[in-house]
């Protein structure tokens, strides 16, 4: 009896210390992760807070000062209540929201069609969509502009809508193809079965599944609508202003007032950075392009 | 319920016939059995009378009515798919209430509540209402895809192959809660599979698919005892029918096959020998099956001789194939059976229960006693 207890009190001992060691590491490795996104986060949010300081600054105190000086709320009162700072947000978040509206509307469909049905050309068509996204915007904006002076879509909100649409709509569509591809042909034919009609699926099947994917094209659509700069810098002027044209009126020809820009950015951002914190979740999930199946 | 026809259906994707001019008819409250190997046609040929895939020839009638132009959700068809096609954002409850609460089949939440416990118990899943399809094994799926079938009382249930992904245990429980199903509510079912023993067992008829085109029509008996070629005779049966070529030679007035190049000759039976006569055949292919084969390890003049190939134990059953000049026969023997390999063996073949089949072009000639057998009753349906 003796022999054998002896046996599995060492075997016990070598066991505890395995264990040890393994704890050991484990905190090690959840250090050093921890340490790592720290300097990740630090790295990646830093700009942000410097940008909140530097909003906080006067102009005198701009670049001598670093974290220490005298907090003022002039910029703020120089953007938000003595320009029309405003009314260009508002005008942005209605180009680049209609422009996310338009492209969800008509995208989706084009979604699906280019998943589901065999056509002449169907891989040339997608790839089309996708080349918009390519050509640089500078290439394409002066022939736009003439073109709208003609028709007089300049400096309109259907007009720099629609030419959104050149930034938004191939993300979606390609985005949300790919979630279609992965809904099995036959769950939606079990769906006709069951005595839905076609339209039926596709909201009480087809949308549900494809919504984490719809949703994160959507918000990435809508980022990249809301920070254009080259078409509304040309196609618009007095009556359309996007907050990424204005934002730069804070640059003068004589000084930059480095205090009002952070202002004008700090509140150009905030959108982004509420949709993103409300919307993390299908973020996440929706950029993993359908690898994580719900 | 309903009876549903197939008239001539004709369907190809891209180049290749998936249907090929396909002609049957399930009666009213039958269930018949769709069975063959795998791209035979069997889906296409479901999702045709479901409606969801359109041929480019034919008709589709249900109750003598032509369906071809209407929709799959007015058709009131009920179908299981291979891939089980749930839905994978909502629970096991609502996938099988989904049915039941389309506007066009709308229901009361308390008959869906009674029905969905009622198809779950059945399908003994009833423990898992509140999962979500990916939160299930496949085969439990699989039987979540069934309850959603069975749960409603449309004009007939289509099945794709409903048991195929079920343990061997739950396949045979499963089995024989549909044969009850079929007999206590009258239901026209057509199902697909490719077990032949599912097919025999469940069949009311059978239609044998190969390459897109019926290979024979008929009962699970005329399948097994009466095939109408040697592909549909190796479907059916385990181990599969030993087919070899002989030869007829005429033995002191008898009819008798010549086979494996060996002396001794397999008597024909009378009415068989008739038949063989009468169609100028010299050269046959004999079908037998394992069981109708006996064998000694001990010299029997007049039997074949071979040698053990390989001998297979199975549990309930022995199989041994032998080498007979150059030609593998598998029997079924006992299961105390011990066999060294390459030792040799005596076989004597019941001929009484031989098949014969045209050496060039695979059909069926003849089989003595052919009627007798096919009308056996089906109680005495014998599995191998």
């Amino acid at each position: 009896m003796s022999a054998p207890t002896g046996n599995t009190y060492s075997n016990t001992e070598t066991l505890v210390d395995t264990q040890k060691n393994k704890r050991a590491v484990t905190a090690l490795q959840t250090f050093g992760r921890s340490l790592g996104l720290g300097l990740y986060s630090l790295f990646a949010l830093f700009p942000l807070f410097w940008m909140v300081l530097i909003s906080f600054k006067s102009d005198r105190e701009m670049f001598n000062t670093l974290f220490i000086f005298t907090p003022t709320l002039e910029n703020y009162e120089a953007v938000l209540l003595r320009t029309d700072y405003f009314m260009a947000f508002f005008q942005n978040l209605i180009v680049s929201g209609g422009a996310v509206l338009v492209t969800v509307v008509a995208g989706v469909p084009v979604a699906y069609a280019l998943a589901r049905y065999n056509f002449k050309h169907k891989e040339g068509v997608a790839f089309q969509i996708l080349s918009f996204r390519f050509a640089p915007e500078i290439m394409v904006v002066v022939p736009i502009f003439l073109i709208f002076q003609n028709i007089g879509l300049l400096d309109t909100y259907l007009g720099l809508i629609w030419v959104y649409q050149l930034i938004t709509m191939p993300l979606v569509i390609w985005v949300v193809r790919g979630y279609f591809e992965d809904i099995s042909v036959e769950v939606e034919q079990a769906a006709q079965l069951d005595g839905y009609r076609w339209f039926e699926v596709f909201i009480k099947i087809l949308i549900p599944l494809i919504k984490p994917g719809l949703v994160a094209a959507c918000l990435l659509a809508f980022i990249f609508a809301w920070n254009s700069f080259t078409f509304p810098l040309v196609l618009t002027g007095f009556q359309v202003q996007t907050i990424t044209v204005t934002s730069m009126r804070y640059i003068a020809s004589d000084t930059v007032r480095f205090g009002q820009v952070a202002v004008a950015a700090l509140v150009a951002i905030t959108p982004q950075l509420i949709a993103c914190l409300f919307i993390q979740k299908h973020l996440v999930r929706g950029l993993s392009f359908g690898a994580v199946k719900g | 319920m309903a009876s549903i026809a197939l008239e001539n259906i004709t369907k190809a994707f891209g180049k290749i016939n998936a249907l090929d001019d396909v002609s049957l008819e399930v009666k009213d409250n039958e269930f018949f059995v769709l069975f063959g190997p795998a791209g035979a046609g069997k889906t296409t040929l479901l999702k045709t009378i479901a409606g969801v895939e359109f041929p480019q020839k034919g008709l589709v009638k249900i109750d003598g009515e032509i369906v071809n132009h209407k929709e799959p959700m007015h058709r009131n068809i009920s179908m299981v798919f291979e891939s089980y096609a749930l839905y994978p954002h909502m629970t096991v409850y609502d996938n099988i209430a989904s049915p039941m609460r389309s506007k066009l089949y709308k229901k009361d939440e308390a008959h869906i509540r009674r029905q969905v416990e009622r198809v779950t118990k059945m399908m003994q899943i009833d423990h898992l209402w509140e999962r979500r399809p990916s939160q299930l094994s496949n085969g439990q799926r699989q039987r979540v895809a069934i309850g959603r079938c069975l749960v409603r009382e449309p004009n007939a249930f289509l099945m794709d192959e409903p048991l195929a992904h079920l343990d061997a245990k739950l396949r045979h429980h499963m089995r024989g809660e549909l044969k009850e199903m079929q007999s206590s509510f009258d239901t026209t079912t057509i199902y697909v599979t490719h077990d032949y023993m599912e097919a025999m067992s469940l069949a009311d008829r059978i239609a044998v698919l190969n390459l897109g085109k019926i290979e024979q029509l008929g009962t699970p008996m005329e399948m097994y005892y009466t095939p109408n070629n040697e592909f549909v005779a190796r479907l059916f049966g385990e181990p599969e029918i030993n087919i070899f070529d002989g030869e007829l030679t005429e033995r002191s007035g008898e009819l008798a096959v010549r086979a494996f190049g060996q002396a001794a000759l397999l008597p024909v039976a009378p009415d068989a020998a008739k038949v063989l006569r009468g169609g100028e055949h010299r050269k046959v292919r004999v079908g037998i099956r394992g069981n109708d084969i006996s064998f000694s390890f001990d010299e029997v003049p007049g039997w074949l001789r071979g040698s053990v190939y390989v001998n297979e134990p199975i549990g309930n059953k022995v199989i041994l194939v032998a080498d007979v000049g150059g030609v593998r026969l598998s029997l079924v023997v006992p299961n105390d059976t011990r066999a060294k390999i390459d030792q040799p063996v005596f076989l004597s073949l019941n001929m009484q229960h031989a098949i014969f089949f045209c050496a060039e072009k695979g059909t069926y000639i003849v089989r003595s006693n052919a009627a007798q057998h096919v009308s056996d009753a089906p109680g005495t349906k014998e599995e191998g």
